[in-house]
């Protein structure tokens, strides 16, 4: 059984369908890697799954429980962690704060002590800031305060909506390097990104989005090797 | 100048920084000993004054509820008198003569707070899955309606000559052979640390919140509810909890009020004026700051309450006012002056004079 099973799911704003009957599954402990152009729908699934825009049609099943129709904190709070599109961390909130709100499903302190500490091993630079106001860190470090926030929540599968973007080449890479290491700790990752070559270079298997609708699938090795994607996504 | 010692110079920056420190951190403690001792010397306060300053307190803790909702929060709320005024009624109702509950202060003032605080959910349920606009108009309106039923209901709630006489607290028990009751009628000293001490215990409380989980997820979803939502807080609930914990703070201090005054006094004391003053005085302080909050009300509900009625008798007995023209009067400068004020400060200080300290560290950063 997949971990998470999207199946025929259709949401939308308005009289817009951004997902048009789209189909997907994660395995545990899979990185899966979803790319395509802007205004595909890559943002809308993502969250169509967390339950902030409804699914109209088809059915998302984590673990084998239907999950769509439940609130946000409800789909959180099962291990589906989303770190949304532009970071949002809390600009007003001390780096300690909004690691804390991570964690706010746990209700052990001394366990949220221990997560807070992990992440902060995982980007050192968070420990040496904690004092600080999120809405001080460079672009770099509030990603990496949005990736440790969503750690500490200790999510099953956690969703990473853009979290190269906008980022220098070096921090792309650590950043990278920190997703890579997830499957590893047993975390199931959606990635979602821009930078095409580099989500599928990591990823076990990926999917192609285009206009709402799954094109092309399969291993990330074969994805990038595959013509249609290099001249859609890659560039020469 | 520059061949001043620097020495010198810095010393008495750090002297003076250290004593704004000592300022900032014990603040709480050095007014609570200046208020606790203040009666004990100042013989005034045994009189009106002492009322008066009573009263003064009595909106600080309403106004430290109603910055649970917009301070914390980040909502809008424009009717906190009316849950100031149910809380009042509440208590009169549960203690005045013509009714036959009359079950003393204590016990009246526990199930008006949790009546006040019931009211509370009951309309923000429906409501507060509103956008921001829609809540103010919600409050707003049922500022009015419960203005307007206190008024109209006259079997019920007295209409215009609202409930009395209200007993004071400890009616008919004797401690050490003083009976309490009647010590509160006679000195107001009485009330003046009743509703100190009941002020300090809601300032303790609001601290306490301010590290709580619950208020960290306020001060979440007032930053940004889809973050706070992926976070696993449930906007919805939170901030219905934040509604319900600003009515019972406010039904709080309604049942001071009523106990202080022994009359739940007309109806119009609970209308939008109040509300609105309350909610300048959390502004004028700072959004989402205690000490903000408290010297919001000092200095607004003080002016009103202490200021203007002393000015207008220092005038009358100079004698420059005997046609008793308005114009001559303080009072009748009133509204005028506490409008100037606020513009001022939202021009030259838009954060509050006591910013809270998210804000205090964000303009720090911005101007190093």
């Amino acid at each position: 059984m997949p971990m998470l099973e999207v199946h025929e799911v259709e949401a939308g704003y308005g009289p817009i369908r951004a997902l048009d009957r789209v189909s997907l599954e994660v395995q545990e402990g899979e990185l899966v890697a979803i790319i395509g152009a802007n205004g595909a729908g890559k943002t809308t699934l993502l969250m169509a799954i967390s339950g902030i825009v409804p699914v109209r049609s088809g059915e998302v099943r984590f673990r084998g429980t239907p999950i769509n129709g439940l609130q946000p904190h409800q789909i959180v709070r099962l291990g589906i962690g989303h770190s949304p599109e532009g970071r949002r961390i809390f600009p007003r909130l001390t780096v300690r704060e909004n690691l804390e709100l991570g964690g706010f499903t746990q209700p052990n302190s001394s366990q949220l002590k221990r997560d807070i500490d992990e992440a902060c091993g995982l980007f050192p630079v968070l420990g040496e800031r904690m004092g600080q106001l999120g809405g001080t860190l460079s672009g770099g470090e509030q990603q990496m305060l949005a990736l440790g926030r969503a750690l500490v929540g200790r999510p099953k599968l956690l969703m990473l909506d853009e979290p190269s973007l906008g980022l220098a080449p070096l921090i792309v890479t650590k950043i990278f390097e920190v997703i890579a290491g997830l499957s590893s700790r047993g975390i199931a990752v959606v990635l979602v990104e821009q930078n095409a070559y580099a989500a599928l270079k990591l990823a076990t298997r990926g999917y192609v989005l285009e206009t709402g609708r799954v094109t092309l699938t399969g291993s990330g090795k074969d994805l990038a090797a595959d013509v249609r994607v290099q001249d859609a996504y890659l560039g020469e | 100048m520059k061949n001043q010692d620097p020495q010198h110079s810095t010393d008495f920056f750090s002297r003076r920084d250290r004593a704004y420190e000592f300022v900032r951190e014990r603040w709480d403690m050095m007014a609570l000993a200046v208020l606790a001792v203040a009666p004990l010397c100042v013989p005034a306060l045994g009189g009106a004054l002492g009322g008066q300053v009573t009263t003064l307190f009595i909106y600080c803790i309403l106004a430290l509820g109603l910055n649970v909702v917009v301070g914390y929060t980040g909502l809008v709320h424009l009717g906190i008198a009316a849950f100031f005024g149910i809380g009042a009624y509440i208590m009169a109702i549960l203690t005045v003569p013509m009714y036959p509950f009359q079950i003393g202060f204590l016990a009246a003032t526990i199930v008006s707070v949790l009546i006040t605080a019931g009211v509370g959910l009951a309309l923000g349920a429906p409501t507060l899955r509103l956008r921001g606009d829609y809540l103010a108009i919600v409050t707003l309106g049922f500022g009015e309606v419960v203005k307007v039923t206190l008024r109209n209901l006259e079997q019920i709630t007295g209409g215009m000559k609202g409930l009395n006489p209200v007993p004071p607290p400890g009616a008919g028990v004797k401690v050490a052979g003083i009976d309490l009751g009647l010590a509160f009628a006679i000195d107001p000293r009485w009330f003046y640390y009743l509703a100190l001490v009941s002020l300090a215990g809601v300032v303790l409380a609001m601290r306490r919140l301010e590290d709580s989980r619950l208020g960290r997820a306020w001060v979440a979803v007032r930053e940004d509810e889809l973050a706070a939502s992926a976070m696993g807080i449930s906007a919805t609930r939170v901030k219905l909890s934040a509604f319900a914990m600003s009515s019972a703070v406010a039904g709080l201090a309604g049942c001071l009020y009523a106990a202080s005054l022994s009359t739940t006094a007309d109806p119009n004391a609970y209308d939008f004026n109040r509300s609105i003053m309350v909610l300048c005085a959390v502004i004028l302080g700072g959004l989402g700051s205690i000490p903000g909050t408290l010297l919001g009300v000092t200095i607004l509900v003080g002016f009103d309450t202490v200021l203007a009625p002393w000015a207008d008798s220092l005038i009358q007995q100079m004698n420059i006012n005997p046609s008793g023209l308005i114009l001559l009067s303080f009072s009748g400068w009133r509204l005028a002056i506490f409008g100037l004020a606020l513009v001022l400060v939202m021009r030259f200080r838009p954060e509050g004079l006591v910013p809270s300290r998210r804000l205090a560290a964000e303009l720090h950063e911005a101007h190093p």
